[in-house]
């Protein structure tokens, strides 16, 4: 095999994992907020299951969530699901497992803003809604930037789990030209890949943080 | 012509009864001034005036608009659209201004007419145009709170009250988060305003303030109000005992 068509599967596959990265994004930073104002809700039908459900999806390994998505509904229900089904299984899983990290930021975040702020709004007639993400979230987002950017770095390198549902992404297609070939190579390049996708990262989070850093509180 | 009035209205938080049956109505381009030692319920009385806090009996209107009511000893609050539509009737400014600290000068005190009030964005930039200049704020339209000092903070926050067109404005103690030579600045605004006579509520522990700009002044200790009167007359010749031992700690102090 060519120096070539390694760096092509390779590169295939970052695609695999850089199309799990995003949705699980898309899915997990929404799906956070929501969890995270129904944990703090003064209903317990709300703030019950909300906090079981961020104890148990941080409590247990990601991987054997990963794993009961994918099999679960053929075991529990004899649902076949088609072959589709693994990404969506994968996406899903992600999505639920990190949501759960990212309420609790969120949490810390929304509980740091003074009482003041809310009442300042309250009083010139602001919306429950529009106080939240007009005055509220905007200020969150500043605080909670830095632990965000752990999670979501931390994510980069999760999403090599899916090898455990055989989906070809980098790290599942790593491993397998490293069986047939014998080499070291294959993973010492997809490490690298996987540090200068951080690194990306990490330069776009700083940009963030300049572009906040207009303001301190 | 009455702005607003409260009516015998009693809170408590858990068993602690904050006040005590408090009734206070004020008069269009009226400036009261209410006085008192800490714990006296002042604070709690602008925050169920201002709809922070609800109380357990007594009544709230702004002019026409019944805000809460008593039914059978417990009072009723109006439904959420006419609590919205109360809401357009007052501004409140905090002892620590509570500006939101990401939004530039202009868009604290514009955000809420635009958005809220949803007023033409033309007239809105006009009138807050006027509002910094009359509060001494030109060339600070772009900063951020946190550039500003704590007096150019507060009069932003006025500034903010005052764009939304209350019909009465309430002070919680505006000038106790600041050094004397910001406080200065601070009064003097608010001393321009009620020259205007712009309806007023302050809460202050500045007593020469209180004599010279209030037309009314309100004594309120343990949850009730103690002594009202005309301010100089209150101020200089208290009648209750409990009014003049306050003013002499606070001459003293
Ligand atoms: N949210 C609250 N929960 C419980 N008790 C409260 C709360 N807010 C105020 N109180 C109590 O109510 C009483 C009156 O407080 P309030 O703040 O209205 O007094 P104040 O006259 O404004 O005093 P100060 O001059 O110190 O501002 C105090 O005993 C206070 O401890
Ligand atoms: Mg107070």
């Amino acid at each position: 095999m060519t120096f070539q068509t390694i760096m092509s599967i390779l590169l295939a596959g970052l695609g695999m994992t850089a199309k799990i990265f995003v949705i699980t994004l898309a899915g997990s930073l929404p799906l956070g907020i929501v969890i995270a104002l129904a944990r703090m809700s003064k209903f317990k039908i709300l703030s019950w299951p909300a906090k079981f459900y961020i104890s148990f999806l941080r409590g247990t390994p990601l991987m054997l969530q990963l794993m009961a998505i994918m099999f679960g509904p053929y075991y529990l229900f004899h649902l076949e699901l088609g072959t589709n089904w693994k990404f969506v299984a994968c996406c899903i899983g992600f999505i639920l497992n990190y949501a759960a990290y990212f309420a609790e930021i969120y949490r810390s975040g929304i509980q740091s803003i003074p009482k003041g702020q809310h009442e300042a709004a309250a009083v010139l007639g602001y919306s429950k809604s529009q106080t939240f993400f007009l005055i509220v979230l905007p200020q969150v987002i500043k605080r909670i930037l830095p632990a965000m950017g752990n999670e979501i770095i931390t994510l980069v390198k999760d999403t090599s789990l899916a090898f455990v549902l055989g989906i070809a992404e980098m790290f599942t297609q790593a491993k397998a030209i490293a069986a047939r070939e014998v080499s070291m190579l294959p993973y010492a390049i997809t490490a690298l890949i996987y540090w200068i996708c951080c690194l990306l990262i990490e330069w776009l989070l700083s940009l963030g943080e300049k572009k906040m850093a207009y303001y301190h509180d | 012509m009455t702005v607003m009035s409260l009516e015998n209205v009693h809170k408590s938080f858990g068993k602690n009864e904050v006040l005590k049956g408090v009734s206070l109505s004020i008069a269009k381009g009226e400036v009261v001034g209410i006085i008192g030692a800490s714990g006296g319920g002042k604070s709690t009385l602008l925050r169920c005036a201002t709809l922070l806090e609800t109380f357990e009996r007594g009544s709230l209107s702004y002019g026409d608009l019944m805000v809460a009511q008593e039914v059978d000893g417990r009072t009723v609050y109006a439904k959420k659209d006419v609590l919205a539509q109360a809401k357009q009737r007052f501004g409140l400014v905090f002892q620590n201004f509570n500006l939101f600290p990401h939004y530039t000068v202009l868009k604290n005190i514009t955000d809420a007419p635009l958005r809220v009030q949803k007023r033409d964005k033309d007239e809105v930039m006009q009138t807050a145009a006027q509002l910094i200049e009359k509060m001494g704020l030109q060339g600070k339209e772009n900063m951020v709170p946190n550039e500003l000092s704590g007096g150019q903070q507060q009069r932003v926050a006025i500034a903010r009250a005052l764009c939304s067109h209350p019909d009465i404005l309430f002070f919680d103690e505006p000038t106790s988060a600041l050094d004397p030579l910001l406080t200065r600045e601070v009064l003097r605004v608010i001393r321009q305003l009620a020259e205007e006579h712009m309806t007023m509520v302050i809460v202050t522990h500045e007593m020469a303030f209180a004599r010279d700009v209030a037309d009314r002044v309100v004594f309120m200790d343990g949850g009730v109000i103690v002594e009202e009167g005309p301010a100089a007359e209150l101020i200089n010749n208290p009648q209750h005992e409990r009014t003049r031992a306050f003013l002499s700690k606070t001459e003293q102090g």
